[in-house]
């Protein structure tokens, strides 16, 4: 590391590092404005279809599942920094512990998805639809074995437990590190560094299998291995970007000026540059596989996604999901710039909605996404819970800093330098 | 040589030795350029920034570890490197995508898995290797070449102090090849920063000349390592009476049986075995079995349940009815069981002159213990199709036209008299007990005597000594013969008034002018004839 000095750091009460008041101001307009048109958007794609809800549920699905998989990212991130004794990250580690926290109102909008699983009969997931084994023709030995698993009993249970689990994770990680802004102890850094390799280990078994029960078994008799990466690879993306986003709208309202240099950008510039190629590698691998081997029991579901409109928006997702921000995202001048990096960063934020509804939403029967009218019900409703959870995010931002202040390494990260 | 040891005040007050020779010895020696020596990061930097300043570009910094801001401490311009790289990265896409296709999709078409010959999934993997691999070939061997490398040796490590800077100290050096570069300015601007040695680096007394050993060694290797290439080709223009050399086994020898070697697994001792009954080859499955067949099942369930089940039964192992299981119990007197691949002498048929072409006639022998006087032949019983399946275009009958000759001409002729070159090989060699192929064009043979369906069974099942079709020829090929049989059949027996306008006329004149030749031929022949009648009245006997 470089033998610099590094600059002292300012004194903990500086305002750089608390959340700005212009956007303090936008906690109540997001929480309420997002609440009604999230509910709006559920509302509208309710009315969509004759199946009693499943295109409603599948649209606010989709929306949870997105925002759910960018608080995972971030809960993601600070354990990876934590496991790996970064530096360069501390600056904006806080953001993604704020971020994190709101697995919290996420498991309360996850109410919804198992209220349906219980008041109705395979409104979201067919496998809880009693006649769905004889409808499509399967023997009963096969759909028992499925019904283990897939009952409401224990995938309720099975939901309630990965949010214990990440509730625990976030609220552990997020409670030391506003400890430590008083503190300033070293002793907190190691507790989270030592924790923080047990906590990944418990974050990627839970989000493999929450990606297997919420989005997964949309398609009962379908699998793949690879479906809880897949979903993770969009999910570390997201967080990233989110990131360079944050960064870059509290740069502009006036905090965290100093702290958060073009190094930074540069490089979270070059981990969404890396993650775009994780994601498209892994999501190809996915499909290679199952291309290849053309067995008609693991081809039904990438062949309801090549099926007409479904089949343009894979194409848009290899050219815009991937051709496009790869080129994009790879020059340094690019990584250099903070509002390219901003940019780059919203855009893919978009991109992924599109990777989730591209998952979830073929599953819902209506085939074609409810046209204009359930495209616009969607963009709604997760329109909405996102500018719900940034409300929310908003007011923890309030009540803390947005920057870890008295993290020991914290000048370190400030003064960090790329070649 | 003379040294002259100057001693001289720097600015903060220490004492500085520079070492400096005497012109007449300097000409010998070039000079490289001039070194200086650090002890932290800190006044190394202060001294980068003082020469970038004073504007020196060719410099070189030395540091154990890479310090951060010595680009721009330098005012090192950004390397192009990273364009070689995405130039080497594209160009090993490009490489692995035109090989793939050109390989797979274009040269040598070859079907993988039952994929399409140009399937970019599966070409992606090889593509991205390629593209990681050429450009990291890219930055290795592009980085190395922006730095000149290879290299023997570098003019600074003569320098005695410049072995600790893979150790604690730090190194800066202009190089002579600076257009600004001035021996005194440069040591007066380094001596200026803070530093307690600057030194000029010149060669040492080692000789720059390569060792002769090295040539030696070169030469031995570069022609040694031809040698094996050279075997190589040696192999390739030669022959050998010993089996290949396999280097690595792999999977050359593979313990699967080939065609027509012996197995210890099946008690008839072939390796290959015959297809299971009911099995349909690739495209011929078709669920019309009066297509399959030639005869109207529907018509023939009612005339001959048992025998429709059998046919049924012989396409479809599994086809079980109550009447067939309860027949099967009684001993099956009727007619004989009909395997359709068999080509069996018709029951108390008579070779060529079927009389009856009906297939209205009750068949008795579903009935234990009769004794019918004369059974009506169940190739006159059944019920064929009479129109053929096919719509009848020019296609289908190029095609009957094809497959005719490929499959029936050798023994019917080409123009289905029955003549072909089995024949007239067999009236050669005067074969005992030959029986002639049947002219397709007696009168028991055509449509109203012998339906289309009739006509499609015996090319499939074959009929007295012409052996049955079906596993040759596809069921919708032998409709088409069939098909080109009735237009053969036309075709010997057709008058003027059937042939379009278009061609009558010049089919007439081709007549006249055969006819003419005929004439000709038969008139000189007459006329010989003659010759030879008055050459033989003038001899005398």
């Amino acid at each position: 590391m470089s033998e610099h000095s590094a600059p002292a750091p300012k004194s903990a009460d500086d305002p750089a590092f608390m959340l700005p008041a212009s956007l303090a101001a936008l906690r109540l307009p997001l929480c309420a404005g997002g609440l009604i048109v999230m509910l709006l958007g559920w509302y509208l794609a309710s009315g969509i279809g004759t199946d009693g809800g499943n295109f409603g549920m599948s649209v606010y699905l989709t929306a949870a599942v997105y925002c759910m998989t960018i608080v995972l990212g971030c809960l993601f991130f600070v354990l990876i920094q934590h496991l790996v004794r970064a530096g360069w990250s501390i600056v904006v580690r806080r953001i993604a512990e704020l971020v994190m926290v709101m697995v919290i109102p996420m498991g309360i909008l996850f109410i919804p998805i198992i209220a349906s699983l219980w008041t109705g009969d395979g409104t979201l997931y067919l496998w809880d639809n009693a006649e769905y084994a004889a409808e499509n023709g399967l023997p009963q030995a096969v759909w028992a074995e499925k019904l283990r698993w897939l009952n409401q009993e224990w995938f309720t249970v099975r939901t309630i437990g990965y949010f214990a689990v990440w509730t625990m994770l976030a609220l552990f990680f997020f409670k030391n590190s506003v400890r430590q802004d008083q503190t300033g102890e070293k002793a907190i850094t190691d507790k989270m560094q030592y924790w923080s390799g047990p906590a990944v280990m418990l974050f990627s078994a839970t989000t493999t299998f929450a990606a297997f029960d919420w989005v997964m078994s949309l398609a009962p008799m379908w699998f793949s291995t690879m479906f809880g990466v897949y979903l993770f690879a969009g999910s570390i993306l997201g967080a990233h970007c989110l990131l360079a986003v944050a960064s870059f709208v509290l740069q502009k309202k006036g905090a965290l000026r100093d702290e958060v240099t073009v190094e930074h950008y540069h490089d979270l510039g070059k981990l969404i540059f890396g993650f775009v190629f994780f994601w498209t590698y892994i999501s190809f691998s996915q499909y290679l596989l199952i291309w290849y081997g053309n067995i008609p029991e693991e081809t039904e579901w990438f062949y309801e996604r090549q099926l007409g409109t479904w089949g343009g928006v894979a194409l848009v997702l290899i050219f815009f999901h991937w051709m496009l921000p790869f080129a994009g995202t790879m020059s340094r001048h690019v990584r250099r710039k903070p509002g390219l990096v901003c940019a780059w960063g919203a855009y893919l934020l978009v991109m992924h909605y599109l990777d989730v509804y591209f998952m979830i939403m073929p599953s819902a029967e209506q085939g074609d996404a409810g046209g204009t009218l359930g495209v616009v019900a969607s963009v709604l409703c997760v329109v909405g819970m996102v500018s719900l959870l940034t409300g929310l995010c908003l007011g923890l931002a309030q009540q803390n800093k947005v920057v870890a202040v008295r993290d020991p390494r914290l000048g370190e990260s400030i003064a960090f330098e790329n070649i | 040589m003379l040294r002259v040891r100057q001693e001289q005040e720097t600015t903060d007050g220490s004492q500085a030795f520079y070492n400096c020779e005497l012109m007449s010895e300097n000409n010998e020696k070039k000079v490289h350029g001039i070194v200086a020596e650090y002890t932290s990061v800190d006044t190394l930097l202060a001294a980068c920034r003082r020469v970038r300043d004073a504007g020196y570009e060719k410099t070189d910094a030395f540091t154990p570890f890479p310090v951060h801001g010595i680009d721009k401490a330098l005012g090192i311009k950004p390397t192009v490197l990273p364009w070689i790289v995405l130039g080497a990265g594209l160009t090993g896409t490009a490489t692995a995508l035109v090989m793939q296709i050109w390989m797979n999709a274009i040269d040598y078409q070859y079907i993988i898995s039952g994929k399409p010959f140009l399937s970019l999934p599966a070409f992606m993997p090889v593509a991205f290797e390629l593209t990681v691999l050429f450009a990291s070939f890219g930055a290795f061997f592009g980085m190395w070449a922006l730095n000149g490398l290879p290299r023997f040796s570098n003019p600074v490590f003569t320098d005695p102090r410049f072995d600790r800077v893979t150790d604690d100290r730090f190194f800066l050096y202009i190089d002579s090849k600076d257009g600004q570069f001035d021996r005194g300015g440069v040591e007066k601007l380094l001596g200026d920063t803070e530093t307690d040695y600057v030194q000029t680096v010149v060669d040492d007394d080692s000789s720059d000349k390569v060792p002769k050993p090295f040539f030696v060694i070169w030469g031995l290797v570069a022609s040694l390592s031809v040698v094996p290439l050279l075997i190589v080709l040696k192999m390739r223009v030669s022959h050998s009476s010993q089996p290949r050399f396999h280097v690595f086994y792999d999977m050359d020898f593979s313990p699967a049986k080939d065609a027509q070697q012996y197995s210890t697994l099946f008690r008839d001792g072939r390796a290959m075995r015959p297809d299971v009954p009911g099995t349909v080859a690739r495209g011929e499955m078709q669920a019309d079995l009066d297509f399959m067949t030639g005869i109207d099942m529907n018509a023939l369930s009612v005339i001959d349940r048992p025998r429709a089940d059998r046919l049924v039964r012989s396409f479809n192992p599994l086809y079980q009815t109550e009447a067939q299981s309860a027949q099967e119990s009684k001993p099956d007197d009727a007619t004989q069981a009909e395997k359709p691949n068999v080509g069996g002498d018709p029951v108390g048929g008579d070779p060529a002159g079927d009389k009856s072409g009906t297939e209205a006639d009750k068949s008795d022998s579903d009935q234990p213990g009769a004794e019918p006087t004369a059974k009506p032949s169940v190739m006159d019983t059944t019920p064929w199709l009479r129109v053929n399946p096919l719509v009848l275009d020019e296609k289908v009958l190029a095609n009957g036209r094809k497959n005719f000759g490929i499959y029936c001409s050798v023994c019917h002729g080409m123009n289905g008299s029955g003549n072909g070159l089995v024949n007239v090989r067999a009236q050669k060699i005067l074969a005992a007990e030959w029986i002639p192929p049947s002219s397709l064009h007696q009168d028991t043979l055509y449509a109203d005597k012998y339906p289309d369906g009739k006509l499609f069974s015996t090319i499939s099942n074959g009929i007295r000594k012409m052996p049955g079709y079906s596993g040759q020829i596809k069921t919708r090929d032998r409709w088409e013969i069939v098909a080109y049989v009735r237009a053969l059949q036309l075709s010997q027996n057709a008058s003027i008034d059937q042939i379009s306008e278009s061609q009558r006329e010049s089919i007439l004149k081709e007549q006249a002018e055969a006819q003419k030749a005929l004439k000709e031929k038969a008139d000189a022949e007459a006329k010989a004839a003659q010759d030879k009648a008055a050459k033989a009245a003038k001899d005398p006997a």
